[in-house]
């Protein structure tokens, strides 16, 4: 029989040694994963890191894979703070993209000092809105903010797939391919290193970054974002207007969960398109999960699963496994760091009660 | 001379460091009362618990009539005819009073209802139980939830039952009946250990065990005692009385005109209600618990809305107003449960202080004042006695007492016109009481209105200028304590108005 | 427009329905039967996914569907041992726990696949056959919607009463409740609080996993990544929405089965409203049901509760 007792306190080396021990069964499952599928550990590891750190250009292009991460891991860390379980960062970051290509599309020549800015603010206001949407239907009519984001990302990818397969946005000639037409030079993202493609989102992020941290640490609201993660009741009990807490957080998420569609499409790929920006949102929770709920700690995590994504083409090339070892590892990971948070939280203690 | 019913040699049980119970020997005889008798935290809980089957004592012995029993569980006490009332109702609302009883010694698969509901009318026949057996718990009142819990256990032939608080939300009528039933229950031969806190049920036993910081005091029969000596016995020393000085009431601040506060379905949880609380002066709402003390206590605070009626403080009109510009009126709410209403158990103490008031007086330009927090956590700590490490200690360490001595360094700090107090005392022990009233009338000497609703009635009458008694909702009657008896106050909580009384 | 309002496709359009409700409400009973007990198990949509590739890759190795159908209960099974071992051991918050869950079977079930395909094309099977019943099924207009479709179709829905059954008329299905309304009521019976949600947590697993093995069997020829298209989420809707009533889950499963089954017919008959609008009508319905039913009167208690005892 197995006693779980809550600990009084936790210090930071049992955290540590928790997350260790994590990352530690998480690459031994992986291996046996590998294993499984007939290859072998060593190429597939020593692949994973050559195309993830091997030279400058490597590490560039893991920057540029954690950059969207890092927003969508961000609004993770936000809503999941205040226990408001959104998960419709993927929705969010498509509607982020779409409404930055809208207002695209009135902008004609504008420079790209004002237009870039511009289209950031669209797709802000895009994100929030999605998510405050949710936030108002759990505020107003009790909808499970599971459900109706999840609703709402299928929603979303649905009515982006009306948009480029054919409908107004496709470009000529591309029917087959689900794209709009290459997006003009002064709509893009400026870039910090031309050769490797890094662009101001990455700094975005880390901005953004800080600003979840000070939020979240220093201000009033941030203090009721932790409270009501905890106890929504002493909240109202003391006047705090909860719904308007939780529809700022759900617009806060959302904005940046934009800033990720912002940053793929207007930063990288130069083409609003559904394929490239697929599965971002959804890692952003396990990178926002893994990361402590905490937005240093989602950086952190965002970084390393940047570099896992970016590694795993060069993976797939050079050994016999697939790319998509990367979800099933991430996913692998996320188990094992959600048992050991639980054992960092509370003593387990194994063995029969005693006779007497 | 028979052998007693139930023996406990040497009882004790220990959760790591704290020792709830210590070498705890008594016994009862068949058809005997024992009343276990002791303030909260004493160990009366853990005693039962370890009689019941549900944790086995770290050593010591139980015999059941003579012979060593062995519990493995709460269902082999059931078997060997130890059954327990608990405090808290343990009753699934969505099934019948029948279902509740019935279900887990059910053998079959599918419920075989018709004998069992034969034998459920046949003990409430027996113990003159007015009760229907196919009636869904959450359709029944209080009193007879109360019932359906007493049935779990006399439908298993009981031999020794354990009755933990049965009175707490018992009005006066119900409390007596009960006693009634136990009587029949001693003449059929059970054996009866009563856990109360409260003295007049306590006389009303054979024997008296009187516990102390988990340690037997000493045993004696009623006939041969004082509820002095007991008292003395529970706290180890003499309790000083309250000294309550005479002021002069100051003008009316808090005025409640007709206030209804809506309740589930029907019967609003408020109906009605006028009050005037006095600067000054400390004003008393007793009753039992669930009788509308809550609504009261929250449509003053801003917490909830009321339907109809005025409120108003110091003739400005509250009615409309937020609990947070209340707050900055200079009200404070001591809630009725502290750690879902009043705290936050994951944050620290000195969050917790700031609770409500971090966007006014601890926030400066947008961002928390960390100096401020920290030096007014500190200060707070010591003034109230605060027993813990830091005030980054998370406030789910702190026992009841200590996290109630937070609440209330909070509100007090905020209470400079009214000070709301809903049940600030239950489940403290004698000092952490006695903390809390002098507190109280401190604030009634600086001519702040205080209103406080709580169960214990002696206390009241200790401590309150007036007395209000709320009932099903509505209010009974105000009288000054001065010119009333303990007799008057239990017929206005009965439900019975001003006039009848003779 | 017109042309889907034509008898033929409505007819079509009723008789698919049944079938997809059957995936549905295969993981909404079980869905249900696990929250009474208490558990929120949000990763429905990853346990039915993992049946859908584990029916997939049982019917490479043994062309058996029957096999493929079991085999991928017990794997459901597995699924609810994982889950049930998080949040009923563990104590992890329930929502991680699903979500978590749900992101790693994505994953796994990705890699598996790739994996298992290794470049060459998937290979393919025939979907099973229905088993129409003689007699009922010549019934004109009901008899082909209810009695034309599959074995397990017959039994999901026999499945309703008998669940509202146990429910409410055994002794075990009554303490799977208490276990999800008030856990201490077990406990002062001397009654096991986690032996009862870990079998409503593996008996929903299996149940959901099942009706993943029935989609791939009876409606694809071979397994896609995103198979399951969000049909778990629509299976926890409809236990909400259904105010965690077995007869009322059935009714919101039917209508989520009912747009699909409009949205499928619409790509095919070719209307002039474009498909993708066809497609998002069982999520815009969903949230419209949930805003319009208020009522969560019959929710557990306890639900999402993890139990801890004293």
């Amino acid at each position: 029989m197995i006693e779980i007792t809550p600990r009084s306190s936790a210090g930071w080396k049992a955290m540590l040694a928790a997350y260790v021990l994590a990352l530690f069964l998480g690459l031994a499952t992986s291996s046996l994963l590998i294993l499984a599928s007939g290859a072998s550990v060593a190429d597939g590891f020593g692949a994973l890191y050559e195309g993830a750190f091997g030279s400058r250009d490597a590490i560039m292009q893991s920057l540029v894979a954690a950059t969207p991460l890092v927003f969508t891991g961000l609004a993770t860390v936000t809503a999941f703070r205040a226990e408001i379980w959104s998960i419709g960062q993927e929705g969010q970051m498509f509607a982020g993209a779409m409404c930055g290509y809208w207002v695209s599309l009135y902008l004609g020549g504008t420079t790209a000092l004002i237009a870039v800015p511009v289209i950031i603010a669209a797709a802000m206001m895009g994100g929030a809105g999605l998510g405050g949407f949710c936030g108002w239907l759990k505020t107003r009519f009790q909808v499970n903010e599971i459900i109706s984001t999840v609703m709402l990302n299928y929603i979303v990818i649905y009515l982006l797939s009306f948009l480029l397969a054919g409908g107004p946005w496709t470009a000529e000639g591309s029917t087959s391919y689900h794209q709009t037409p290459v997006l003009a030079e002064n709509f893009r993202l400026p870039l910090l290193l031309e050769d490797v493609k890094l662009h101001i989102g990455f700094v975005l992020a880390l901005i953004a970054a800080a600003a979840c941290w000070i939020i979240i640490r220093k201000t009033p609201l941030g203090f009721e974002i932790r409270a009501l993660g905890f106890n929504p009741t002493a909240l109202r009990f003391k006047g705090v207007n909860v719904a308007r807490t939780v529809l700022i957080v759900m617009c806060l998420s959302g904005a940046l969960s934009a800033l990720a569609g912002v940053s793929e499409i207007f930063g990288v790929n130069y083409r609003l398109r559904g394929d490239v920006m697929t599965g971002l949102g959804f890692t952003g929770i396990i990178v926002g999960m893994i990361g402590g709920l905490n937005p240093i700690g989602a950086v952190i995590a965002a970084l390393l699963f940047g570099a896992l994504a970016n590694g795993s083409l060069y993976m797939s090339v050079l050994s016999d496994i697939p790319p998509s070892l990367v979800p099933a590892m991430q996913g692998i990971l996320l188990l094992f760091v959600l048992g050991a948070a639980v054992l960092v939280r509370y003593r387990v203690r194994f063995g029969k009660r005693a006779d007497v | 001379m028979n052998t007693p019913t139930l023996q406990a040699r040497g009882l004790s049980k220990s959760f790591g460091p704290v020792r709830a119970n210590h070498d705890i020997s008594f016994e009862v005889e068949a058809g005997e009362l024992l009343c276990l008798f002791g303030e909260n935290g004493a160990g009366k809980s853990t005693l039962s618990a370890c009689l019941t089957g549900l944790y086995p004592p770290d050593s010591g012995k139980i015999l059941l009539n003579g012979e060593r029993l062995r519990l493995s569980s709460a269902a082999d006490a059931i078997r060997k005819g130890i059954g327990l009332v608990h405090q808290h109702f343990v009753l699934v609302p969505d099934f019948t009073v029948l279902e509740n009883i019935v279900i887990g010694s059910e053998r079959g698969a599918i419920v075989r209802y018709a004998e069992a509901e034969a034998k459920l009318r046949r003990i409430c026949e027996t113990y003159e139980i007015d009760i229907e057996p196919n009636a869904l718990v959450e359709d029944l009142s209080v009193g007879e939830q109360q019932w359906a819990e007493l049935l779990k256990a006399l439908y298993f032939d009981a031999k020794v039952l354990i009755l933990d608080e049965p009175t707490a939300t018992l009005d006066i009528e119900n409390s007596a009946k009960l006693f009634r039933i136990m009587d029949k229950l001693k003449a059929d031969g059970v054996a009866l250990i009563l856990i109360s806190h409260f003295l007049d049920e306590v006389m009303q036993a054979d024997k008296v065990a009187v516990l102390r910081q988990g340690e037997m005091v000493g045993i004696k029969r009623t006939s041969e005692t004082t509820p002095e000596e007991l008292t003395r016995m529970m706290v180890g020393r003499d309790l000083k009385p309250q000294v309550r000085e005479a002021t002069p009431v100051g003008a009316p601040r808090l005025v409640l005109e007709n206030v209804t506060v809506a309740g589930q379905g029907q019967v609003p949880a408020l109906d009605s209600a006028t009050l005037t609380v006095h600067s000054g002066e400390i004003l008393g709402i007793a009753g039992v618990a669930g009788n509308g003390q809550n609504p009261l206590m929250e449509v003053i605070a801003g917490v909830r809305r009321a339907v109809s009626g005025r409120i108003s403080l110091d003739g400005v009109d509250i009615g409309a107003m937020d609990a947070r510009a209340i707050k900055d009126l200079g009200l404070g709410h001591i809630p009725d449960d502290r750690f879902i209403q009043g705290l936050v158990r994951e944050l620290s103490i000195e969050e917790n202080l700031i609770l409500g008031d971090h966007r006014d007086s601890f926030a400066r330009r947008g961002f928390l004042d960390f100096y401020k927090i920290r030096e007014n956590a500190t200060r707070l700590i010591k003034a109230f006695r605060i027993s813990a490490p830091s005030p980054e200690t998370l406030v789910r360490n702190l026992s009841g007492g200590n996290a109630q001595r937070v609440i209330l360094a909070r509100e007090k700090r905020l209470a400079t016109k009214v000070l709301l107090a809903n049940q600030p005392t239950r489940g403290l022990d004698v000092g952490v009481i006695e903390y809390i009233y002098m507190r109280l009338l401190e604030k009634r000497a600086e001519g702040v209105s205080v209103l406080i609703a709580s169960s214990e009635l002696e206390d009241l009458m200790n401590l309150c200028d007036r007395i209000g008694v709320l009932f099903q909702g509505r209010l009974m009657g105000i009288v000054e304590t001065e010119k009333t008896t303990l007799e008057e106050i239990g017929l206005l909580m009965a439900g019975r108005p001003l006039e009848d009384a003779a | 427009m017109s042309e889907l309002l034509s008898p033929e496709i409505l007819m079509s359009i009723m008789i698919a329905s049944i079938g997809v409700a059957t995936v549905i409400l295969l993981a909404a009973l079980g869905e249900l039967v696990t929250e009474r007990s208490g558990i929120w198990n949000m990763g429905v949509e990853g346990t039915m996914l993992s049946g859908c590739l584990i029916a997939y890759l049982v019917m490479a190795g043994t062309g058996s569907p029957l096999v493929a159908a079991l085999v991928a209960m017990v794997a459901g099974l597995a699924v609810g041992v994982l889950i049930g071992f998080m949040t009923i051991t563990l104590r992890v918050d329930h929502f991680v726990t699903g979500l978590g869950f749900n992101l790693l079977a994505s994953g796994l079930t990705l890699f598996w696949f790739r994996s298992y395909v290794d470049g060459a094309k998937p290979p393919s099977y025939s979907t099973i056959d229905k088993a129409p019943i003689p007699g009922l099924s010549e019934i004109p207009v009901i008899g082909p919607i209810l009695f034309d479709q599959h074995v397990l179709t017959y039994i999901a829905f026999l499945g309703v009463p008998v669940i509202a059954f146990f429910l409410r008329r055994t002794a075990y299905g009554l303490e799977t409740r208490a276990a999800g309304e008030n856990p201490q009521f077990l406990e002062a019976k001397g009654l096991s609080v986690a032996t009862r949600q870990y079998s409503a947590v593996l008996f929903g697993s299996a149940l959901t996993a099942l009706g993943g093995a029935f989609l791939l069997l009876a409606f694809a020829d071979q397994f896609r990544p995103d198979i399951s298209g969000g049909r778990g989420w629509l299976a926890i809707v409809a236990v909400i929405a259904g105010n965690w009533r077995p007869g009322r889950t059935m009714i919101a499963v039917l209508i989520f089965a009912i747009l699909d089954s409009v949205a499928v017919h619409a790509q095919g008959v070719g209307v002039d409203v474009p498909y993708q609008f066809f497609l998002m009508l069982p999520y815009v319905a969903s949230i419209l049901l949930l805003v319009m039913i208020r009522s969560r009167s019959g929710q557990p208690a306890k639900l999402g509760v993890p139990y801890l005892r004293h």
